[in-house]
């Protein structure tokens, strides 16, 4: 007699509460294969974008995915621009990539929160949601909004950073540096962490390779691979940061790589509010779209986003398609979790920081 | 636990972070981008703010006298982009720092913004234009604000008008010392 069941998990996933649906070979408490079907909430956004304009459309890439939410936007702004051949002022330039870090260290402070949760050590989680708190008062502050900053126009930005809201953000960023250091070493040293996260979930680099996983799950599996450095846009040229990596691949090693992530965003908004120069933050007037094709990519919390634009020359996209980095990374699971235990099941899951709203766009 | 343990105590000494409000309160930014308002005595019916709006939320509607327009922003509707305001070249939209939107679900097709913008007279033929408010003409300046109040006919009229001397034909000498 066979002792391989099949266990069913989700559609509504318990740990994620997000629907995705889990077909779970095991044996005893063994994984020993794993089935994703993803498609119950698809929203048909590419369709939507194709019957609204080129203003409207900002608002809508926007509304992919509430974490990733200035990447979208960004990078279909810049396909937009590729296209038309317009050249967006440095200082929005330096705008776009403060709004870019910004998201990046709330929504890594996010996962890293949650991974705390999943765990069972919900005062940590709350701890770092506090952290985290600081960041969304940044958003709430300069931009008007908690998870969709509306930062973003063709050719530019619609916000600016003035000299007070320069020093409420340098401020909001000294509260944060001493506390990630904190919660860097409370995961780093906490043995209840330690013992449910490492070496569990590995991803070798051979497999990550092979199933081309992107962000922060490609980087914890030893691929030095940062868009932000390998196709270089906005300003980052000009920043210094340094691209983190590590070779364990673990549930562990991907929450402390986005701590580090986190860390190097700080330094980057810094650099950003130094070395800002003076100048408009947009271009005035409306934009004409021309006929023609073109893409842009940028490097999302997540990973690379990947955005395709088409036009006639009209006023709407003739097609406007994009790959999101959450896409990529899922089929890794099956690698990630054969062999595991089912508790782990939420924790190796949570470590790719999964995006469903994105996936199922 | 052992590491986290300092942090939860020095947590529990500080208290809770949380609002206070409903008892409070609530701390709003200055740049909150919340509930729209439409200024009806700055608003020109360029369209703008409807063109941009994925949402939807924004209508015009020409009034059946044809006397003017029934502009609606409906809050229920509207996802505080804030690219309407953006956008608007007179600024008679703006995001206000309003978050106070609950109401009864009854009263949901009650919660918006309503303004009639009457339509603009021609100065010289009197023939319906889009409103011209006061406040733009004066924030245009001194550049053309009687131009501005024109029909398009009555412009085109203007400028043909202008007693502007013709240019000179080009001189010929110099090409054709060649
Ligand atoms: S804020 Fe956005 S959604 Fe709301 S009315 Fe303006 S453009 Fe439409
Ligand atoms: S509110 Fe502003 S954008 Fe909208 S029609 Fe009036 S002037 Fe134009």
């Amino acid at each position: 007699m066979s002792s391989t069941y099949t266990l069913p998990v989700g559609p509504l996933h318990v740990a994620l509460e997000e629907p995705m649906y889990f077909d779970v070979k095991v044996e005893g408490e063994t994984v020993r294969a794993v089935e994703l079907a993803a498609g119950h909430v698809h929203r048909g956004m590419e369709a939507l974008a194709m019957n609204r304009n080129w203003f409207q459309n900002i608002t809508l890439t926007e509304r992919v995915c509430s974490l990733c939410s200035n990447s979208h936007p960004a990078t279909y702004c810049m396909a937009l621009e590729n296209l038309a051949g317009i050249v967006v002022p440095e200082r929005a330039q330096y705008l776009r990539v403060i709004a870019d870090e910004v998201k990046r260290i709330a929504s890594h402070l996010f996962n890293v929160g949650i991974m705390a949760h999943l765990v069972g050590f919900d005062s940590l989680f709350m701890h770092a949601m506090e952290i985290r708190e600081i960041m969304q008062d940044v958003k709430e502050g300069v931009y008007g909004n908690r998870m969709n900053l509306g930062a973003l126009t063709i050719g530019g930005c619609r916000y600016d950073i003035d000299e007070e809201s320069k020093g409420f953000m340098l401020a909001q960023l000294n509260k944060l540096k001493p506390l990630v250091a904190e919660l860097h070493n409370v995961y780093d040293t906490d043995p209840l962490i330690k013992t449910r996260t490492q070496g569990i979930g590995v991803l070798p680099l051979d497999k990550a390779i092979e199933y081309e996983v992107v962000g922060p799950v490609a980087r914890a599996s030893g691929v030095n691979y940062d868009v932000r450095r390998k196709a270089p846009y906005a300003v980052y040229p000009e920043l210094n940061f340094e691209v983190q990596t590590d070779t364990a691949g673990d549930v562990h090693s991907r929450a402390m790589l986005r701590i580090r992530e986190a860390v190097e965003s700080v330094s980057l908004v810094e650099q950003c509010l130094e070395h800002m120069p003076e100048g408009p933050n947009q271009l005035a007037g409306f934009v004409q779209i021309p006929e023609g094709e073109a893409i842009a990519r940028s490097e999302a919390p997540r990973g690379e986003v990947f955005y395709y634009v088409r036009s006639d020359g009209t006023d709407m996209p003739q097609r406007l398609k994009w790959r999101v980095p959450t896409y990529m990374n899922w089929e890794a699971l099956q690698v990630m979790m054969a062999g595991c235990q089912v508790a782990d099941i939420p924790l190796i899951v949570n470590s790719i920081d999964p995006c469903i709203s994105c996936t199922e766009r | 636990m052992l590491p986290f343990l300092k942090i939860m105590v020095k947590n529990l000494l500080a208290g809770p972070s949380t609002e206070a409000f409903p008892f409070a309160p609530a701390h709003t930014p200055a740049r909150f981008r919340g509930k729209a308002n439409h200024d009806k005595s700055k608003c020109i019916l360029c369209g703008i703010c409807r063109h941009v709006c994925a949402a939807g939320a924004i209508q015009m509607r020409v009034v059946e006298d044809g006397s003017g327009v029934e502009y609606v922003l409906w809050h229920n509707s509207c996802v505080f982009c804030g690219l309407c305001a953006h956008y608007c070249p007179t600024k008679a939209l703006t995001m206000t720092d309003d978050w106070h939107m609950a109401h009864r679900g009854e009263d949901r097709f009650a919660v918006r913004e309503d303004s009639f913008v009457r339509y603009g007279q021609c100065s010289t033929c009197g023939s319906r234009i889009q409103p011209r408010p006061a406040v733009i003409v004066e924030a245009l300046g001194t550049k053309y604000p009687d131009r501005f109040l024109m029909c398009p006919s009555c412009k085109r009229e203007s400028l043909a008008k202008r007693s502007v001397p013709a240019k000179p034909a080009m001189e010929t000498s110099e090409t054709s010392d060649e």
